[in-house]
C-alpha cells in the first residue's frame, strides 16, 4: 500500500548567518562562525490515509519545522516527500497546488499567521472562493456555519484579529484550514489555547471529520493526555530526530525508549495537591552542538559506553513499533 | 499587611457597532505578596483582558469604565500613562499570551534583554549580559550564551514563550500577571518552570496571578483559583476546595471535560451550547442557557456568595456536598 504521506530521510538545517555586527567584529579578529541549526535530522514518517498520528517531543526538537515541511510550506534541506505515491519534486505546478490545499496546517502562533488588516469572515471565507470551493454569494453563511463549528459566535464575523481572544483567534486559524475542505490536516498545537471544554468540542470536531470524511491528521502537541485521545499512532521526537513510534495504547502502555518513559513520568494529573516541581536534570543538549552518538545519553539514566560514540537506529523492535535506543540490542 | 493587588468591581468595556463589548464586568480580587493566584475560565471570558487593565493596556476606544485598581496601596485607573509605563517597566511584569507581544522581531534577543536590564539599574553590559544568560538557563533554554545572538523568528514557538518569560523575571518585580505562559511546553520544561516560579514568590515575595486553561497546572500551582465566566468571576476559592468540590455547574463542566475522563477515541464531554457574546447581554445568570440545573430563579444574576470562608460561588443552586461522578474525577 502506498502511504498517503511519505518522508524519507527528510533534513532541515537552518544556517545562522553572519550579521553585519558580527561581520564587522571578525574583521577586528573576533573570529565569529556560521553555524547550522540540525532542526530535523534524518527523519523517515509515513502516514496512511485516515490515521492521526501525534508527535510529540520537547520545545524545540523540530515538530513545527517538521510539520511545516509535510504541509509543503518549507523545503526540506534533504531527503523525500512523497503524496500518494508522487514526489513532491516530480509535481507539476498544477498537483503543486492541489497538494498545498489538499494539505493545510493550524499554526501555533495563531496571531502571527492572521492578516492583521482583513476582517475574519475574508480570513476564513476567501480562499474556498478564490479556489471555487463555494460561490461569493454563499460566503456568508458558509463563514458563519464554519465558525459556529469551531465554537465562535457568527456575530463577530466583521471583526478583526486584534479583537478577539487568545483562543477566538486560534480557532480562527482552525476555522481557515477547515474552510478549504483538506484532505490532511496538520495540527500544530491547534488546541493548546483552548479552555478544555471548548478544546473537547474541536477535538470532537476534529474525530467527527475524520469519520465522515476520512480526513488525515499529524497531530504536534505537548498535551499528553490530548494525544492519548485523539491519535492512533504516536511519534516521539528528539534533538530533530524520531526516537520512537508506536500505536498509542501500546506506547502509553509500554513506552520503549528512555526518553519516552521520562516523558509518561512527568505528565501532570488533575490532584488537588501542591506539586514540588523539580529543576531539569542534566545538561538540555542544544541542536547547534548535538552531543556525540544518541543525542540523549547525557540526560539517560541506562547510558552505557556505546551511546556515547555510536547513534542508535530507529529499528522495528515488535510489529508497529519503531524504536531508536542501543538497549534493544542486548539480550 | 497592605495587599500587592487589591481589584474592586473592575468594568472593562469595548465600543462596537453592535453594543457595549462587557469584557471584564464587576471583577474583585486580591492578591498578598508571594501568593501565587490561578486565573482560569472559558476562553474569550476576559482573563486577558483583566491583564491588560491592571496593567493600562487597553487601547481605544476599550476602557476602563468602572472600579479601582490599587497596586501596593495606589491608585492606577488614575495614575498618569508616565507612572504607568513606570510601573510596568519597573515593578509589575506580564507576560503576554502571545509573546511576540514582548519581543520586538527585528531585534536581536541580547539587545531587548540588556536593554531591560539596564532600563531598572545601573549595571554594566557585561553584567547585564551574565544575568541575560542565568535568566535563560533557568528556563531551560540549551547553550544561552549562543542563543542570545539570534533574532525571535529563529526560535520555536516554546523558545519564544520561554524568552518572554526570562524577560518578565529579569527584574524581580513584586507583581507577575502570566498570561498562559506555558500553553506550548512540553511537561519536562514546564516543571523547571514553575520551579523557577515559585522559588521567586517565594524568595522574593513576588504575587503572580497565572492566567491557563490548564488545570492540572494551576492545581499543583497556585495557593487560590479564581473561574471566569463571561466576564465575571463565577467561583473562587482555595486550590483543593474547588478542584475537589466544584460549586458552580461551569467550573464542574471544566473538570469533566479533561481529556483522560473518557475512554479513548471516544467522544469528549463538551459543555452543550456556546459562550454568549458579551454584547447585549440578557438579564441573570449569564450560564443559564447552558446549565443543566437552571430554573426560573436564574433569571436573576446571582451574586458571589461566600458558601464557606474564602469559598465564594455565583449561582442559585450549588452543588453543595455532591461529590464529582467518577468521569469527574479521574
Ligand atoms: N527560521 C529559523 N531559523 C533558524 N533556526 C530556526 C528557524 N526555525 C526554527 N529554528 C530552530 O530549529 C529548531 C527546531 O524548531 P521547531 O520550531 O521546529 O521546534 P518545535 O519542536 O516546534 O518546538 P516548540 O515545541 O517549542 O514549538 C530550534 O532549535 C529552532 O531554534
Ligand atoms: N479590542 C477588542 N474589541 C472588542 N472586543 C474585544 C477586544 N479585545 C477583546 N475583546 C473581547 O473581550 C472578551 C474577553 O477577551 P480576553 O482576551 O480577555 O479573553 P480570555 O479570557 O483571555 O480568553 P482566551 O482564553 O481565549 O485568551 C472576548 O470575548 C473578546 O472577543
Ligand atoms: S541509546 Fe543509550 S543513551 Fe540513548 S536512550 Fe538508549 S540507553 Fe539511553
Ligand atoms: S445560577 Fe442557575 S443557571 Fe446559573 S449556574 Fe447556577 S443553576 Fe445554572
Ligand atoms: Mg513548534
Ligand atoms: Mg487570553
Amino acid at each position: 500500500m502506498t502511504a498517503f504521506l511519505e518522508l524519507k530521510d527528510v533534513s532541515k538545517r537552518f544556517v545562522w548567518r553572519l550579521d553585519i555586527a558580527a561581520k564587522i567584529a571578525n574583521l577586528f579578529g573576533a573570529g565569529l562562525k556560521e553555524r547550522a541549526v540540525h532542526a530535523v535530522n534524518h527523519v523517515d514518517l509515513a502516514i496512511q490515509e485516515g490515521e492521526v498520528v501525534g508527535l510529540v517531543g520537547e520545545s524545540g526538537c523540530g515538530k513545527s519545522t517538521l510539520g511545516r515541511i509535510v504541509a509543503g510550506i518549507m523545503d526540506a534541506s534533504d531527503g523525500t516527500i512523497g503524496f500518494r505515491g508522487k514526489a513532491l519534486a516530480a509535481m507539476n505546478a498544477a498537483e503543486r497546488r492541489d497538494y498545498k490545499l489538499a494539505v493545510q496546517m493550524i499554526f501555533q502562533d495563531p496571531y502571527a499567521s492572521l492578516n492583521p488588516r482583513m476582517r475574519v469572515e475574508d480570513i476564513i471565507g476567501e480562499a474556498p472562493v478564490a479556489h471555487g470551493l463555494i460561490k461569493r454569494s454563499e460566503m456568508g453563511a458558509y463563514v458563519e456555519r464554519i465558525m459556529a463549528q469551531v465554537g465562535l459566535d457568527p456575530r463577530y464575523r466583521r471583526r478583526y484579529p486584534h479583537q478577539f481572544s487568545g483562543g477566538q483567534r486560534q480557532r480562527i486559524g482552525i476555522a481557515r484550514a477547515l474552510a478549504v475542505k483538506p484532505r490532511f490536516i496538520v495540527c500544530d498545537e491547534a488546541v493548546a489555547a483552548l479552555d478544555v471544554s471548548i478544546q473537547a468540542q474541536v477535538l470532537n470536531l476534529f474525530m467527527d471529520l475524520r469519520e465522515q470524511l476520512g480526513l488525515t491528521y499529524l497531530f504536534i502537541s505537548h498535551n499528553l493526555s490530548v494525544v492519548e485521545h485523539i491519535s492512533d499512532r504516536v511519534v516521539i521526537m528528539y534533538l530533530g530526530r524520531v526516537v520512537e513510534s508506536a500505536p498509542t495504547e501500546q506506547l502509553f502502555a509500554a513506552p520503549n525508549h528512555p526518553y519516552t518513559q521520562a516523558l509518561l513520568a512527568e505528565a501532570p494529573k488533575l490532584v488537588a495537591t501542591r506539586r514540588d516541581y523539580l529543576p531539569i536534570k542534566g545538561e538540555i543538549p542544544s541542536p547547534l552542538d548535538p552531543p556525540p552518538g544518541c543525542h540523549f545519553h547525557p540526560r539517560c539514566p541506562h547510558a552505557f559506553a556505546r551511546c556515547k560514540a555510536e547513534a542508535p537506529v530507529l529499528k522495528e523492535i515488535a510489529p508497529g513499533r519503531l524504536s531508536a535506543c542501543h538497549l534493544n540490542d542486548q539480550v | 499587611m497592605v495587599a500587592t493587588l487589591q481589584v474592586e468591581n473592575l468594568e472593562t468595556h469595548f465600543p462596537s457597532r453592535d453594543g457595549i463589548v462587557r469584557a471584564v464586568d464587576g471583577v474583585s480580587f486580591a492578591i498578598e505578596p508571594g501568593e501565587i493566584l490561578g486565573l482560569v475560565g472559558e476562553s474569550g471570558s476576559g482573563k486577558s483582558i483583566t491583564g491588560f487593565s491592571i496593567l493600562g493596556l487597553i487601547d481605544p476606544p476599550g476602557r476602563i469604565a468602572n472600579g479601582s485598581i490599587k497596586f501596593k496601596g495606589e491608585e492606577l485607573t488614575t495614575a498618569s500613562p508616565e507612572r504607568l509605563r513606570q510601573l510596568r517597566g519597573a515593578r509589575i511584569a506580564m507576560i503576554f499570551q502571545d509573546p511576540m507581544m514582548t519581543l520586538n522581531p527585528v531585534l536581536r534577543i541580547d539587545t531587548q534583554m540588556i536593554e531591560t536590564v539596564q532600563a531598572h539599574e545601573k549595571v554594566s553590559e557585561a553584567a547585564a549580559r551574565v544575568r541575560c544568560v542565568e535568566t535563560l538557563k533557568a528556563v531551560g533554554i540549551a547553550a544561552p550564551e549562543d542563543r542570545l545572538k539570534s533574532y525571535p523568528h529563529q526560535f520555536s514557538g516554546g523558545m519564544r514563550q520561554r524568552i518572554a518569560i526570562a524577560t518578565a523575571l529579569l527584574h524581580k518585580p513584586d507583581l507577575i500577571i502570566a498570561d498562559e505562559p506555558t500553553t506550548a511546553l512540553d511537561v519536562t520544561i514546564q516543571g523547571q518552570i514553575l520551579y523557577e516560579m515559585r522559588k521567586l514568590c517565594r524568595e522574593t515575595g513576588t504575587a503572580l496571578i497565572w492566567i491557563t486553561h490548564d488545570l492540572s497546572v494551576v492545581a499543583g500551582l497556585a495557593d487560590r483559583i479564581m473561574v471566569m465566566y463571561a466576564g465575571k468571576i463565577v467561583e473562587t476559592g482555595k486550590i483543593a476546595t474547588v478542584i475537589e468540590r466544584p460549586q458552580h455547574p461551569y467550573t464542574r463542566g471544566l473538570i469533566g471535560s479533561v481529556p483522560g475522563a473518557m475512554p479513548r477515541g471516544k467522544r469528549l464531554f463538551q459543555i452543550p451550547g456556546m459562550t454568549p457574546a458579551l454584547i447585549n447581554l440578557p438579564p441573570g445568570c449569564r450560564f443559564k442557557n447552558r446549565c443543566a440545573r437552571a430554573d426560573a430563579t436564574c433569571e436573576a444574576m446571582p451574586e458571589l456568595a461566600e458558601l464557606q470562608p474564602g469559598h465564594g460561588v455565583r449561582c442559585h443552586h450549588p452543588f453543595g456536598a455532591e461529590p464529582l461522578t467518577l468521569a469527574e474525577v479521574r
